[in-house]
């Protein structure tokens, strides 16, 4: 199966499902799954194959390049599998919504620019691909009209910013090196001044850093999660804002190459040591401000910035072990928060889109399955014994302790204890304690909803208890890049500084959790009551009236509320603001008088000739 | 060997848990010039719970002892106890992560009742842990950093040759932090501000009664136990005693004092810690977290800095 032939299905595919949508819309739906599973297959029968096809087509004298190798393989099976699930779950959540054509015919572009991106060899169809995600990402962000259309310009200025950004890197490289196919372009990059190569650096990972929302360009993302369609905001959490991780890889490991990345400038001021100091600001800061969220959206939106950070740590810190920690918590991050955010959209759904931290609790009898997604959800993301995300963040930490970076092993580590908090405020006032009155007759998730948040969570676990798995890809990722390869087994990680073998931690806990369980069995049996049957030292708690949710943790946002503002916002948006009144000056000169624009044209020819006469230079 | 080294590490761990509590109880009675109840009051009172009919609200209300009694007990077999440790796999990282189950499995439960008093408690317990976490997350990478390794067995191997390391002058700043926040971690007074009795009726543990608050006694016991064996293992050298046991380590007898070796520091700790919470009265918790943001964060920060230098 050639690339060229998964790419052509992929992009007619979404066509062609947009035109079947005018037909019947049942057809639609089956087309739009049927379509959004196929790479997957696909890709899944090439596990392990690399190949390369390259395509004259005289534009430029340029060709246009596919390669599939594993850092390609393993992106591309991440971003169409997650898709996928999103597509199937989108046909409960966007059922009996208007313009589903347009929203199906966007998302399986995503899907197949994404594609794009990781199978692109040469950097034009990059750039190309590039622009086609992020162009239908706007339009999908703004897809709910209102304060979305604001979410979706604010988006993509700052992606337009990064593309242009991307386009002077990548006319730089063609003028250097003749050429845009990425092979040929690292082999030649070998001559040039290192200054060069941190030029190229620098200006790609604007581009990157905006994608992935590394601190201080990550103020899109909050509003653009908050504010998109439940279904589309997983995949963008997922792996569309994770695309800026592949760059990095990208740029850093694969074109320029990991013998020079890590070695340019001295000590501290040199780009990987900055990079991964701006990773660690990226993981603590936003984890604070998680804290105080209220819309759950906007919550998981924080966290996946305060996320994304633990990947910049690891792949800038330039061990075997942090990149592999920090690929492997690239999948790990797109499985909990794709799944946080469908359980999300669970309730939603049933609620008639509420997703307010401050007026919902109690749903776990209600929603079990969606509870259980969020459970296992939150504890991937703070990295739970036999959860994924476990092992992702052991790697990482590992690296930094025994590379002796303890301050951003610190950083690391206090952004997992800040997230505890706020995901537990998540599931706490979703799903736990009091169940308000209108919420009684709240009916389970629907079948397609269901089935994606239960296939997402038995990934984590598997994923937590066979680390190998996902790992034994990576391993071939990062000695295709140059580093060293670890010493993987499928329970876990060997070396001669420490070993994780997550049998040994799954045994414990599932033998002696047997064991307890059977205690607990034994013992004397409780009685079941009613959840408002509650001790109150003597006085009866009214129904529905004392629930502790809003204000969680009343007594850290009086400590900390005044020191958590992000100042990189209000700082963009006065630009921004400042540009409007600039441009509106500047309009003012075009006021529509025919006299005033002879006065313009008059002043102009005599200062002309005012030049001429004093300095004569024409 | 492995199997009996796990089986005996858990019920050593439950016995000693539950003597702590009992002794704590009787020397703050002493202290408070009462007679105070006998030592074993805290496993009678478990006996009792267990044999009593209590109340629960579900399956997610009992889910969550089980999995907060499942995570002390993995705890523990995690924590090297004398030379006894059973498991070793992902080192200190995977100790500091697996006390967390045992909080969470309580906050599930507790919260899976509609008795705002247990949110209120959680909510509490959540950020006292997050306050004390800051400086003890400091004071563990100071340590590992200074050892360079990831693996508690090491450590404790590497002060047996050179040395406690409260003694030695690169982390005995790191260690009075971690005596400082000592009494946060095991939730006593002064920062007995999630089970505070008067206030909020106990907390997360209010909605807990019959075999519940059984395990949740046990956990308990196992909670203290292991607060205690981490600042023995990690700063008083674990089973090492001035060299003391060079001559008959390897053998049995060897094993053995070093265990009651062990378990004699955990009790001159503790004993430590009963003392502050006799004489102090309770923190709000603000001023818990400003304490503990302020001192032991500061020292611990000092001792970090130190280490890196050194290194």
């Amino acid at each position: 199966m050639s690339l060229e032939l998964l790419l052509i299905i992929a992009f007619s595919g979404a066509f062609l499902t947009y035109l079947s949508g005018k037909i019947s819309s049942k057809l639609r739906d089956i087309l739009a799954v049927v379509i959004s599973l196929v790479p997957v297959i696909i890709l899944s029968r090439l596990y392990g194959v690399q190949t390369e096809a390259v395509y004259n087509h005289n534009y430029l004298g340029l060709s246009l390049v596919l390669r599939l190798n594993p850092l390609a393989w393993f992106f591309a099976i991440a971003t169409v599998s997650l898709t996928a699930l999103s597509v199937i779950y989108s046909l409960g959540y966007m059922k009996n919504r208007d313009r589903t054509d347009y929203y199906y015919f966007m998302m399986l572009l995503i899907n197949a620019s994404m594609l794009g991106i990781v199978l692109s060899g040469d950097l034009l169809s990059f750039f190309i691909f590039w622009e086609i995600m992020s162009w239908s990402t706007f339009l999908l962000i703004s897809y709910n009209r209102g304060k979305a259309i604001a979410a979706g310009k604010k988006y993509i200025v700052m992606s337009l910013i990064g593309s242009m950004a991307m386009l002077i890197g990548i006319l730089s490289i063609y003028s250097f090196t003749d050429s845009l196919n990425i092979q040929i372009i690292a082999t030649q990059l070998h001559t040039a001044f290192s200054s060069y190569k941190l030029f190229l650096l620098i200006i790609f990972s604007i581009t990157f850093g905006i994608k992935n929302a590394v601190m201080p360009l990550h103020t899109w993302l909050p509003d653009s999660y908050a504010e998109s369609p439940l279904p589309f905001t997983a995949v963008l959490s997922g792996m569309l804002t994770r695309m800026g991780v592949f760059g990095f890889l990208l740029i850093m490991y694969v074109i320029v190459g990991s013998g020079t990345t890590l070695h340019l400038g001295y000590g501290f001021l040199s780009f990987n040591v900055i990079l991964a100091w701006l990773g660690a600001i990226t993981i603590v800061i936003p984890t604070f401000i998680a804290m105080l969220q209220n819309d759950a959206k906007k919550l998981l939106a924080w966290h996946g910035i305060g996320q994304g950070g633990y990947m910049i740590v690891g792949i800038a810190f330039g061990t075997s072990l942090s990149v592999a920690g920090g690929i492997f918590h690239t999948l790990n991050h797109a499985i909990y928060i794709v799944l946080l955010f469908l359980s999300v959209g669970a309730i939603q759904y049933r609620t008639n889109g509420l997703r307010d931290l401050n007026s919902l609790g109690g749903l776990f009898k209600k929603m079990p399955i969606a509870f259980m997604g969020g459970f296992l959800g939150i504890c991937g993301l703070i990295g739970m014994p036999l959860t994924n995300g476990f092992v992702s963040k052991w790697l990482i930490y590992k690296a930094l302790i025994l590379g002796h970076a303890p301050f951003l092993a610190f950083a690391a580590l206090l952004g997992t204890w800040g997230t505890i908090l706020s995901v537990y405020k998540f599931l706490h006032n979703l799903y736990l304690g009091q169940l308000p009155e209108k919420h009684k007759e709240i009916k389970r998730a629907p079948l397609a909803m269901a089935i994606p948040i239960v296939i997402l969570s038995l990934t984590i676990l598997l994923f937590g208890v066979l680390p190998g798995l996902p790992l034994k890809v990576i391993n071939s990722i990062i000695v295709s890049v140059g580093f060293d390869a670890l010493d993987v087994s499928v329970w876990g990680i060997a070396s001669d500084t420490g070993t994780l073998n997550m049998i040994n931690i799954f045994a414990a806990i599932a033998i002696v959790g047997a064991i307890v369980w059977l205690i607990f069995k034994v013992a004397r049996k409780a009685t079941v009551v009613d959840q408002y049957d509650n001790y109150a030292a003597g006085a009866a708690i009214p129904q529905d009236k004392y629930n502790y949710t809003v204000d969680f943790y009343a007594p850290f946002y009086r400590m900390a509320r005044p020191f958590l503002k992000d100042i990189f916002d209000s700082f963009y948006q006065k630009i921004a603001e400042a540009t409007g009144v600039a441009c509106e000056t500047v309009r003012k000169i075009y006021n529509g008088y025919v006299g005033n624009y002879v006065m313009y044209i008059v002043l102009f020819l005599a200062s002309l000739i005012f030049v001429q006469l004093i300095w004569s230079i024409f | 060997m492995n199997i009996i080294s796990l089986i005996v590490s858990i019920l050593l761990a439950l016995i000693t848990g539950m003597f702590f509590l009992g002794i704590s109880r009787k020397i703050m009675a002493r202290i408070q010039w009462r007679y105070g109840p006998p030592v074993t009051q805290p496993l009678i009172d478990v006996i009792r719970s267990f044999s009593q009919m209590g109340v629960s609200h579900g399956k997610l209300f009992d889910f969550g002892i089980i999995l907060s009694f499942t995570g002390a007990i993995v705890l523990i077999l995690f924590l090297p106890i004398g030379k006894l440790c059973a498991l070793t796999s992902g080192g200190l990282l995977a100790v500091l992560y697996l006390m967390l189950l045992a909080p969470f499995g309580i906050a599930l439960s507790g919260a899976a009742s509609a008795n705002p008093v247990s949110s209120i408690g959680i909510s509490r317990q959540f950020l006292l842990s997050f306050a004390y976490e800051i400086p003890l997350l400091l004071i563990l990478l100071a340590v590992m950093t200074h050892y360079n390794t990831i693996s508690l067995v090491e450590i404790v191997n590497i002060q047996a040759n050179s040395g406690w390391a409260f003694g030695s002058w690169v982390l005995v700043l790191p260690g009075i932090a971690y005596l400082l926040i000592l009494p946060a971690i095991l939730g006593v007074r002064p920062f007995e501000v999630a089970g505070a009795v008067q206030e909020i009726s106990s907390g997360p543990i209010a909605e807990f009664s019959g075999k519940h608050l059984a395990f949740v006694t046990l956990q308990h016991a196992l909670h203290v136990f292991a607060a205690l064996a981490l600042f023995v293992d990690v700063f008083l050298g674990g089973w090492t005693l001035f060299g003391l046991l060079k001559p008959i380590s390897g053998t049995i007898w060897g094993v053995l004092l070093g265990i009651i070796i062990f378990l004699i520091k955990m009790l001159i700790v503790l004993v430590l810690g009963i003392f502050v919470n006799a004489v102090f009265p309770r923190f709000r918790i603000e001023q818990a977290m400003k304490y503990l943001w302020k001192w032991p964060t500061l020292i611990s920060f000092v001792g970090l800095i130190i280490v890196v230098l050194v290194n």
